[in-house]
């Protein structure tokens, strides 16, 4: 089987916005993607959580959409939609049928060009509210929930913008305020800081024609600061270690390991070890720690990619009672040393490649995924053709890459445990809370 | 034009083009096995699920969650393939096999290149026919599940969820347990009641093979009469003696609450409580099944539901709410789903139930029907982009014992809901004087708002931390009415 290409066009507007299209007309569908370059390193400290703070505020209506309406006329199209924040970016997206594409155009230029006439006190602090039970939902009311904030904290130093969590703290949120939000509008939502990519059911000249007609007119800012220097040394220097009591019935590890940045092709053969490690029944840890040994009720690994100064490798392993939690650390790390240490086998490289090659082709299939990775790849790497080329970068990795980013990777010194106790008491309480007032 | 001039008028929509779910081909082999084949054209991806018609919802009481613990069992080991190697026979495929167990169905899938369909079927009939279950496979998986129920207990969102079906349904109800059972039956589950449940569920004559993608030059019921062909020697299917379902009878589903209570579950410093509020619901075939998911939609489906425009976008005491059916061969549960800011509890409860009362007094706005009603035909085709939703869909029909041009005629039936209609189905349906308040929450903050609201009879439970337990224990006693 072999990978269908993603035919694009790739073209900047007058005023910067970066504009793909691919078309596509399997299905009655289209999809609409925007990304900003700006996430949660964008932050200054005592702001944490402003990025998506601010993403909540893009559905909070601009000068000819209400309130609520955003969402309400892209579902009455038959759309659908949302947006996320990440550390390094931010996107929104609609996904639509097809002849419903020129509103979803309109609405997201809408907001790019007049946010700010929407703006109010009342929606601020409504969306301030939101935002902060969203963050109990995810994260504090959870168990185990302040683990992937805790790695960023420790594989991160504090001066680094990937060190506090995307979602902030309470008293940040608590800060935000008016000034906040058409600043860093006005600082970071300009069309020369997007990737705008359709993807899907589209004419592309009408598609063009359309956007030129609703974003070219928009300012583009001049003056978007740098980030300054985000490069962090390879390895994180020595192991960090944290113990966290928490309401949980079984003890848990969390390992984070600093990794290659996106786009690194050492990065795919650490894709490649992760699916070896962790990707399903046949992998090694799952095989080790779950089947034949019995010490964990489960076990995951996984890369997350970041572009500046570092990638976060993750694993977890949750301890099956009445195990010594020290015997399953043991193991895991054992696990992923062996990899730096011997060449995988012909038969679990060739599993693991057949696997990743139908999981792309399996995401490939819908418009929203291949809009969405046109514009991380455009806005992340600048380089959107790696969506052609990224199966094939997996299926090339070798057994003495995957040996050689594990060596480099899975060290000791870069390595940081965090190890979920359970607690006697009411715990997962005191830090990022607010008094009850 | 200027920008302003440009962004002022709202664009009008295209001509959509002509959408139609794809028909699929129906083949019942000599067996009974039926063969329900989808051509979508340019899907190189095939999605193909075997489904039998018999799920944890048809098992005894006292071997609740064998059918989801069976189905997890078949992928450890089959006769041609001991142990692991028929995982790893799969990922050669670059396939990963799935099987589970729902409430109504016992289902095993794969997703394979077209190309390599022949090979995926025959590990699928490898893993439904010919299943070794190794004990000690089968006592792993079982402590597994065990432990998963630790594990619930300390998730305020699942326990919320057992509590809620424990307290609606009555006890004689499958629907009030977990479909993978609980510790009082899962601790004494062997592969002796996985191989009864096996034999049970193992009908072809209750099974279909759904396949779909891309299927030019494929002839899938001939390829699946030659790799299914044993399972009619296989499987007895017979009826009676233990694990025998219940297949073609909906599961009992009585009511336990006839009028409002409350039970709250005491989690001691919860930053939020999560709520659920509702009651019986409704099985999947009902005639005005139209007209209650477009009710639906309005009071809790939308992103600007009733419900979220109230709770979130008005108030702030949620991140999200939402409310539903969940339909059945018999009848789910309906209700309100929310987690909210511990201080906010009680009157986050009353907005949900001036909500659930104003849907059956006033009619909807000829906005609300239209947003709702244009949603639900226009995302049609969109859910449908793939073959992997298509089979589920068509295996969703065959499940629930749907006619064939039930999903060619949705489209128009939504359409045709009025505002009466949505207004009967709230009232039919909607049942203010039994609902049932549920929540996981600290005690100590709500309990004395939750008294004065008189929502319903309280009851307080508290549990020991599950932190503090080191296995499988019983549940925490109950206390009455603080």
């Amino acid at each position: 089987m072999t990978a269908p290409i993603v035919r694009f066009t790739d073209e900047r507007l007058a005023n910067g916005l970066r504009l793909i299209i691919a078309e596509d007309h399997l299905a009655p569908v289209v999809a609409v993607c925007i990304w900003y370059a700006v996430g949660s390193k964008n932050e200054v400290p005592g702001k944490t959580g402003f990025a998506h703070l601010f993403e909540h505020i893009m559905f909070q209506g601009s000068r000819h959409v209400a309130k609520t309406e955003h969402m309400g006329l892209v579902q009455a199209a038959g759309g659908t939609l949302n947006g996320t924040t990440w550390l390094d970016r931010t996107n929104y997206f609609e996904t639509m049928p097809s002849h419903q594409l020129e509103l979803a155009l309109w609405l997201e230029a809408d907001r790019m060009a007049t946010l700010l006439e929407a703006l109010n006190q009342e929606n601020l602090d409504n969306q301030r509210d939101v935002v902060k039970n969203e963050k109990r939902s995810s994260y504090d009311n959870r168990p185990y929930g302040q683990w992937s904030n805790k790695l960023q904290e420790h594989l991160f130093p504090p001066e680094h913008p990937y060190h506090h969590p995307t979602i902030g703290s309470m008293e940040d949120l608590d800060a935000a305020s008016l000034e906040d939000v058409a600043s860093f509008f006005r600082t970071y939502y300009a069309p020369n800081n997007a990737v705008l990519a359709i993807a899907g059911d589209a004419d592309p000249a009408q598609a063009r024609a359309w956007v030129e007609r609703y974003f070219g007119e928009i300012a583009p800012n001049p003056k978007i600061p740098p980030l300054g220097d985000l490069s962090l040394p390879a390895t994180l220097g020595g192991e960090s270690r944290e113990v966290v009591e928490d309401r949980v019935p079984l003890p848990r590890h969390y390992f984070g390991f600093r990794a290659p940045r996106f786009g690194d092709p050492r990065l795919d053969a650490l894709d490649v070890a992760a699916q070896i490690l962790a990707g399903g029944k046949g992998s090694r840890l799952y095989r080790r720690l779950v089947r034949e040994e019995r010490i964990a009720q489960d076990v995951a690994f996984f890369a997350l990619p970041f572009i500046g100064g570092a990638s976060m490798a993750a694993g977890q392993a949750t301890v099956r009672p009445g195990v010594d939690p020290d015997i399953v650390e043991r193991a895991f790390e054992e696990e992923l040393e062996r990899l730096g240490r011997e060449p995988v086998t012909d038969d679990e490289l060739a599993r693991a490649r057949a696997l990743i090659e139908t999981y792309e082709l399996e995401a490939l299939q819908r418009v929203d995924e291949r809009a969405d990775r046109l514009a991380m790849f455009a806005t992340l790497v600048d380089d959107p053709d790696l969506i052609n080329r990224q199966l094939e970068r997996y299926l090339m990795v070798t057994p003495a890459e995957i040996q050689a980013v594990a060596a480099e990777v899975f060290r000791p010194d870069n390595r940081v445990v965090l190890t979920y106790m359970p607690a006697a008491g009411p715990a997962g309480m005191g830090e990022d809370e607010e008094s009850a007032a | 034009m200027t920008l302003e001039e440009v962004l002022a008028v709202r664009p009008s929509p295209g001509q959509p083009r002509a959408y139609s779910f794809p028909k699929f081909e129906r083949t019942v082999l000599p067996s009974g096995l039926q063969v329900l084949a989808v051509h979508v054209p340019g899907r190189p991806l095939v999605s193909a699920n075997l489904i039998f018609r018999t799920g944890a919802a048809d098992e005894p009481a006292d071997l609740a969650g064998a059918t989801v613990l069976t189905a997890r069992s078949m992928t450890e080991g089959t006769e041609r393939y001991p142990g692991l190697e028929l995982i790893e026979a799969a990922e050669r495929l670059g396939s990963t096999l799935h099987a589970d167990a729902s409430w109504d169905a016992f289902a095993a899938s794969v997703e394979v290149a077209a190309s390599r369909l022949r090979a995926a079927l025959e590990l699928l009939d490898e893993l439904v026919a010919r299943p070794t279950f190794p004990a000690e496979e089968v006592a792993r998986l079982r402590d597994e599940r065990l432990n998963d129920l630790l594990q619930l207990r300390a998730e305020p969102r699942r326990r919320v969820e057992q509590a809620f079906s424990q307290t609606i349904y009555t006890a004689e109800s499958p629907y009030s347990r977990l479909a993978g059972g609980d510790e009082s039956t899962v601790e004494r589950l062997t592969r002796d009641e996985l191989r009864t449940i096996h034999r049970a569920v193992l009908s072809p004559d209750r099974a279909a093979l759904v396949v779909g993608g891309d299927l030019t030059g494929l002839d899938v019921p001939r390829m699946a009469e030659e790799v299914f062909g044993s399972l009619a020697r296989d499987g007895s299917g017979a009826s009676g003696g233990p694990g025998a379902p219940l297949a073609g009878r909906a599961p009992v589903a009585n009511p336990a609450v006839d009028r409002p209570i409350v039970r709250l579950y005491d989690r001691p410093g919860s930053v939020q409580s999560e709520v659920r509020i509702g009651h019986v619901g409704l099985p999947r075939r009902v005639p005005d099944f139209h007209a209650v998911q477009v009710m639906a939609a309005i009071l809790g489906g939308l992103f600007n539901s009733r419900l979220q425009l109230n709770l979130r976008e008005e108030k702030g005491y949620t991140y999200g709410v939402g409310a539903g059916f969940d339909m059945r061969r018999g009848a789910g549960p309906f209700g309100v789903r929310m987690a909210v800011q511990t201080a906010v509890t009680v009157p986050a409860i009353s907005e949900a139930l001036k909500e659930l009362r104003r849907m059956r007094e006033t009619l909807v706005t000829d906005a609300e029907l239209a947003l709702a009603r244009d949603y639900m035909v226009g995302v049609f085709p969109l859910r449908f982009e793939t073959p992997g939703a298509v089979v589920g869909a068509i295996g969703g029909l065959f499940v629930n014992d749907l006619p064939d041009d039930e999903l060619a005629r949705y489209r128009g039936l939504v359409e045709a809901v009025t505002a009466q209609d949505v207004r009967q189905a709230a009232q039919d349906h909607i049942h203010p004087e039994r609902l049932a308040i549920v929540l996981v929450g600290d005690a100590d903050v709500v309990v004395r708002d939750l008294e004065a609201a008189g929502f319903g009879e309280l009851e307080v439970i508290h549990e020991e931390p599950p932190g503090e337990t080191d296995g499988p224990g019983a549940p925490g006693g109950a206390e009455e009415g603080e």
